[in-house]
């Protein structure tokens, strides 16, 4: 059987705030204008999310490490790029977290510190003839600046 | 024949143009008639979320400010993305003050002649959001009522058992589209009755397809689709019907992927519901474009021709 690091318990050194972490949680909150501490720890985002399984950091736990403004966690997590932005957690959560925005904006954030993750060197020629265009828009647009 | 303004988006436009055709015989038929804006630009196809990137608003601004500049206030789109798009701009512009005015100081650009010292009598006129955006389904629901095609089908889907994909970005975000109930919708369920045909209920209708993965990460799109086409098929079907050019390329495309990839999986016919839509209302097999489907449509055409006696003759 294959490791599913998503579904492991979380093996990671103390955790320790600092003015950084603050100035980051702010400018998520400030950019997505979403209540990220409502934010319980219900798992439901998680639980209907059809990318879980790809991901590292499940998206409950990445709402949990941006409480904690946990910048480098979060942004070097695959999951950013695993998120197809398909609105199913946003429609679920319980508290009225629009997570797919802070998905968007912490993409946005990864993309100005150069975290480039696709670009068009990396697409399949056959493909890119035949694929609809909104995909290579929307592809370009969420994963590279 | 009522005119009703019809952005296509690029998609419609090129690649997928069989399918703007079909909606556009389909609308004759119905007695309305889509009416191309006379200049369009890509709508951006994924919105913006944050504050900083209003930049991303202006194009679909632009476009709905356009059809409110021509007089009219209904725009309709095929595709799922434009919809999404445009209908959630609209919804910003109409109900964040701040990101109005920052919109329309951008659209301003476009007006040399406009009095930046604003007065009364100035011919400049802020877009507010005045446009109501309707996806064409929304428009056959809301607007045309389903009893409509139901008097005009010239080849009833009797017997066929569609499942319906809505996808992600057709419902959801809920507070800003308003189309229908995300978790159990029912407007393509509606629509397949009204065509004749049978809806299939199973668990994967509102599951995403994998978006625009199937470029970045083709590996998890294929597993995506390979769980909705599966389920599709299980619970009985004989095709899906979808109306996302995107979920359209991946459900369809895909399937030679998922068929390397697993073993017991068997092909499902994927349909536009515009496609749909104008085969049962009487338009010829030839104008669809089933020729570009990667799965094989001929099984659910010959039920069709079988049924009504009235598909075209081969």
């Amino acid at each position: 059987m294959t490791e599913k690091v998503g579904l492991a318990p979380p093996v990671s050194p103390p955790i320790r705030l600092t003015r950084g972490s603050y100035g980051f949680k702010q400018r998520v909150i400030d950019l997505s204008a979403q209540s990220i501490d409502a934010c319980y720890q219900c798992g439901n985002c998680s639980s209907g999310c059809p990318l879980a399984q790809e991901m590292d950091i499940l998206p409950n736990r990445i709402i949990r490490l941006l409480q904690l403004g946990q910048k480098d966690d979060i942004i070097n997590s695959e999951t950013l790029w695993i998120c197809a932005s398909c609105f199913q957690c946003t429609v679920r959560c319980p508290r009225g977290i629009d997570i797919q925005a802070v998905m968007d904006t912490l993409r946005q954030i990864a993309l100005e510190e150069g975290i480039d993750h696709f670009g068009p060197g990396q697409i399949d020629p056959e493909q890119a003839a035949e694929v609809p265009q909104p995909g290579l828009v929307g592809v370009y647009r969420k994963q590279s600046t | 024949m009522t005119k009703v303004a019809y952005y296509p988006g690029c998609a419609m436009n090129d690649r997928a143009s069989h399918l703007d055709r079909s909606a556009r015989d389909a609308a004759v038929k119905l007695g309305f008639e889509l009416d191309e804006l006379d200049k369009w630009t890509c709508c951006g196809a994924v919105p913006p979320v944050s504050e900083e990137r209003v930049m991303n608003l202006i194009a679909p601004s632009r476009i709905l400010k356009s059809v409110r500049d021509s007089g009219r206030d209904t725009l309709i789109t095929i595709c799922d993305f434009c919809y999404n798009t445009l209908k959630r701009t609209n919804f910003s512009v109409k109900s964040d003050i701040i990101t109005r005015k920052r919109v329309n100081a951008f659209l301003a650009d476009d007006e040399p002649e406009r009095d930046y010292i604003e007065t009364d009598d100035s011919l400049w006129k802020d877009y507010t959001g005045e446009v109501k955006v309707y996806h064409y389904m929304e428009y056959l629901r809301d607007v045309l009522g389903y009893e409509k095609i139901t008097d005009n089908l010239k080849r009833p889907l009797n017997g066929l058992n569609i499942a319906p994909y809505y996808g992600c970005v057709m419902l959801r975000p809920l507070n800003e589209i308003q189309l229908d109930n995300p978790e159990n919708p029912s407007i393509i369920e509606n629509f397949i009755i009204s065509l004749g045909a049978e809806p299939v209920k199973y668990s994967y209708r509102t599951e995403c397809c994998g978006s625009y993965l199937s470029i970045s990460n083709p590996a998890a799109s294929t597993r995506l689709c390979y769980r909705i086409l599966t389920s599709a098929r299980n619970s009985g079907a004989d095709a899906i019907v979808v109306s996302c050019p995107l979920c359209f390329y991946n459900l369809d495309s895909r399937q030679q992927a998922i068929d390397e990839a697993y073993p017991d999986f068997k092909a499902l016919p994927i349909f536009y519901f515009s496609q749909l839509l104008s085969v049962a209302l009487g338009v010829e097999y030839s104008r669809q474009g089933f020729e570009k489907h990667y799965a094989d449509v001929s099984p659910v055409l010959d039920k069709i021709g079988g049924i009504s006696g009235k598909g075209d003759a081969k």
